[in-house]
């Protein structure tokens, strides 16, 4: 079983972001795996061993991004947590949209012909929650978004991908080949299930970390350098960013000295009355 | 036993401003205490200052009243160094919390005693400067009371402790003196350097009201690993080794799997780790490249230092790693009755002192739990006894001292300390001779005696 991952590299969330001249300023910035893809990271590769006896029961994990050079380094983060092989398809991130992506994902999976893609439900940094939708519907593929389980069918002919709506949780199976977008609760300890790892079995909460064993084993995994053109891409966006700003700062808090001020500024000031 | 306050001393203080005072039963209870939680809080009053001048009236009352005060600062302390617990007047800096705009050409800033660490840090962040004082409780502690016990915490191998950081104090004594001891000068070779005789003298000599701090340069990068070895002499290998690569080492700090256990019992945190080991050590570098973090990493596995390990891949994962460390003193206490001990030996005495505490307990008090974490680079280690199940509080308090003495003698005889970074205070009073000589103690009796002649600042601590 062949399982894509699509991995795109994004700010570190947890550093503050800081805005020069209109637009997010990325010079100081460190890079991460978008945290949904490394879930999806995550879920292949649970969806391939058994968890309890810690082995993998074949199959192969192929993580692809676009992006610049720098972008090797999120690549190699997947592989030292056991992914298989990388491609990187170079591009500058400014230079790509989320239909450049689809693009060039459609060659890849047109070459690699995986039996389930798998990826994050969107990218934290843009938020836009286009891809995974619009790559399967250009492939024609099934597709299951926000998966907050999976499970692998016995035969590997179909996943069924528990997802949470207002009302509970809705449960789709999804033929193989196909798509599935995954939300935060796919890392938590017994939402993947593959008929190989024993039923009781509970991971950790979380992504696992990159072992140092892994990052070393990492160095001599296949990473594969591409450029847009391979896949018969021309970078053209038609989504430009126009400006960034952050919201207005709130104003300071004020003390009241006794109800009926209070309620005089909630009528008068905040107008919440 | 609490003694009554002289009348009209609070109606004297409180013509500074009624919200300078409170004789609330719950701002009592939560001003009295600190970490320490071993003894019942009963001072008679609280104070809040506004400033200097308002701190030095108020111990100018003091001084003419006779009234005994507690400095306090976010009481973070675990010696009982901000305990009061007899009627004394607590003189809370709190509502003194400025902070000066960074001068970022000297690299200092100049604060008032009741600013809280980690605004001081997030302040100087935005300059790309730190104060490079840190440790688990930053969020309350303020820096009056980090100068006023020294404090260290989990970067003492690269920056040293706090007594490094202060170029500039003001000090307020008892009569209301007020000392502006230094400034922002680094050199200033005039003669006894008082202004270090108030660091770490843990209020027992005078207020300290506002500093000027030296500030670092922010490191741009940190790389956070965690491994796991093969028992204390796997750490100090893994030690010696970083030590002597080009690294530098910002952070190494080690723990045990029983303090790891006691960890993962209480929070929702996992292990890095399939397997245990039983000992871990956390390893933080300072702006190196990635290829010669990967390359040393790769060294130490050729040569077997280590069993396993893992490198945060984010800064969210670092913050992770931290917390397996940092998490443990909060999960001790939040899973058993631990009696905490911070004690600090020669690094190189460090295995032999923990096979023969080792022996002693096997032979004195087998079935007890030992939790060993601390900043082992510097030579310091928190030893931490959990009191068995089946034990009731009074005797494992009754035996606990026992335990203290037999621990503090091999201290002695390596030369170690009975308090590495937590201070004296109230809880290590009696052991201060098996650190300090009697000449030494009796020095500090005379310089408390020319300062604060009547016992009136901090009664009680450090010298007893």
């Amino acid at each position: 079983m062949k399982i894509l991952v699509p991995l795109k590299r994004v700010p570190d969330p947890e550093l503050k972001t800081k805005i020069k001249d209109g637009a997010i300023d990325l010079s100081g910035a460190s890079w991460v795996v978008n945290p949904f893809d490394e879930y999806a990271v995550e879920t292949a590769l649970r969806l391939l061993e058994n968890g309890d006896a810690g082995t993998r029961e074949g199959g192969e994990v192929v993580v692809v991004t676009i992006g610049p050079s720098e972008a090797a380094q999120q690549v190699r983060s997947a592989l030292a947590m056991g992914a298989d092989r990388a491609i990187r398809v170079d591009a500058e991130d400014k230079a790509i949209d989320a239909l450049t992506v689809v693009a060039v994902l459609q060659a890849i999976v047109a070459e690699e012909k995986p039996d389930l893609i798998l990826m994050g439900k969107q990218a934290v940094d843009g938020d836009a929650n286009q891809v995974g939708q619009m790559l399967a519907g250009k492939l024609g593929l099934p597709q299951a978004t926000f998966a907050a389980s999976i499970e692998l069918a016995e035969d590997k002919a179909s996943v069924l991908v528990g997802r949470e709506v207002d009302a509970g949780v809705e449960y789709k199976r999804i033929p193989l080949p196909g798509l599935v977008t995954v939300d935060l609760r796919i890392v938590s300890p017994t939402a993947v299930k593959n008929h190989v790892t024993p039923d009781a079995f509970a991971y950790g909460d979380g992504p696992r970390y990159a072992s140092l064993k892994g990052i070393m084993a990492a160095k001599k995994k296949p990473l594969a350098d591409k450029t847009l053109a391979d896949y018969g891409v021309t970078a053209s966006p038609v989504i430009a960013e126009k400006g960034v700003e952050l919201p207005p700062a709130r104003p300071p808090g004020q003390k009241v000295d006794d109800i009926p001020t209070l309620v005089q500024k909630l009528v008068e000031e905040a107008k919440a009355l | 036993m609490t003694a009554a306050l002289p009348s009209g001393f609070l109606d004297e203080l409180r013509r500074l401003g009624d919200d300078r005072i409170s004789v609330d039963p719950a701002d009592l209870a939560t001003y009295g205490r600190d970490w320490t939680k071993v003894y019942a809080p009963a001072p008679a009053a609280v104070a809040w200052p506004r400033s200097t001048d308002e701190v030095a009236a108020i111990l100018r009352a003091c001084d003419a009243a006779g009234v005994r005060v507690v400095p306090s600062g976010g009481r973070t302390g675990l010696a009982g160094g901000a305990v009061a617990r007899d009627g004394e007047l607590v003189l809370s800096l709190e509502r003194m919390r400025r902070i000066d705009p960074v001068d970022v050409v000297g690299a200092t800033v100049r604060v008032q005693a009741g600013a809280i660490t980690a605004e001081v840090h997030e302040r100087c962040a935005a300059h790309g400067l730190t104060w490079p004082v840190d440790f688990a409780s930053k969020g309350s502690s303020q820096i009056g009371g980090n100068i006023a016990t020294n404090a260290g915490g989990v970067k003492v191998i690269r920056y040293g402790l706090t007594r490094q950081w202060v170029l500039g104090l003001q000090v307020v004594l008892i009569d209301g003196t007020v000392l502006e001891l230094g400034g922002a000068l680094e050199k200033n070779n005039t003669g006894v350097d008082l202004r270090q005789l108030f660091i770490g003298s843990e209020g027992t000599l005078g207020v300290i009201t506002e500093a000027t701090l030296k500030l670092a340069p922010r490191p741009r990068r940190l790389d956070v690993m965690v491994f796991a070895v093969d028992g204390l002499a796997g750490v100090l290998r893994l030690f010696r080794d970083v030590r002597h690569s080009e690294l530098t080492l910002a952070a190494f700090e080690f723990f045990t799997q029983r303090s790891l256990d006691r960890l993962l019992r209480h929070r929702a945190l996992r292990s890095p780790f399939d397997q245990p080991s039983d000992a871990y050590v956390l390893v933080e570098v300072e702006d190196a490249e990635r290829e010669d973090v990967e390359a040393w990493v790769a060294s130490v596995f050729e040569r077997d230092l280590a069993i396993d390990g893992v490198l945060a891949q984010s800064a969210t994962q670092a913050a992770e790693l931290w917390q397996l460390r940092e998490g443990i003193s909060e999960s001790l206490s939040a899973t058993g009755m631990p009696h905490k001990n911070d004690i600090a030996l020669p690094v190189a005495a460090l295995e032999a002192f923990c096979a023969e505490l080792d022996a002693v307990f096997a032979a004195r008090y087998p079935g007890w739990e030992i939790c060993l974490f601390g900043h082992i680079g510097d030579g310091n280690l928190h030893v931490n006894w959990m009191k068995p199940d089946d034990m009731s509080k009074d005797e494992f308090l009754a035996r606990v001292h026992d335990a203290d003495r037999d621990m503090f003698e091999l201290v002695k005889t390596h030369r170690g300390s009975v308090s590495a970074e937590h201070g004296i205070g109230l809880l290590k009073r009696e052991w201060l001779g098996y650190s300090r000589s009697p000449d030494e103690i009796a020095m500090m009796r005379a310089i408390k005696a020319a300062l604060d002649p009547r016992g009136l600042l901090n009664p009680g601590k450090v010298l007893g």
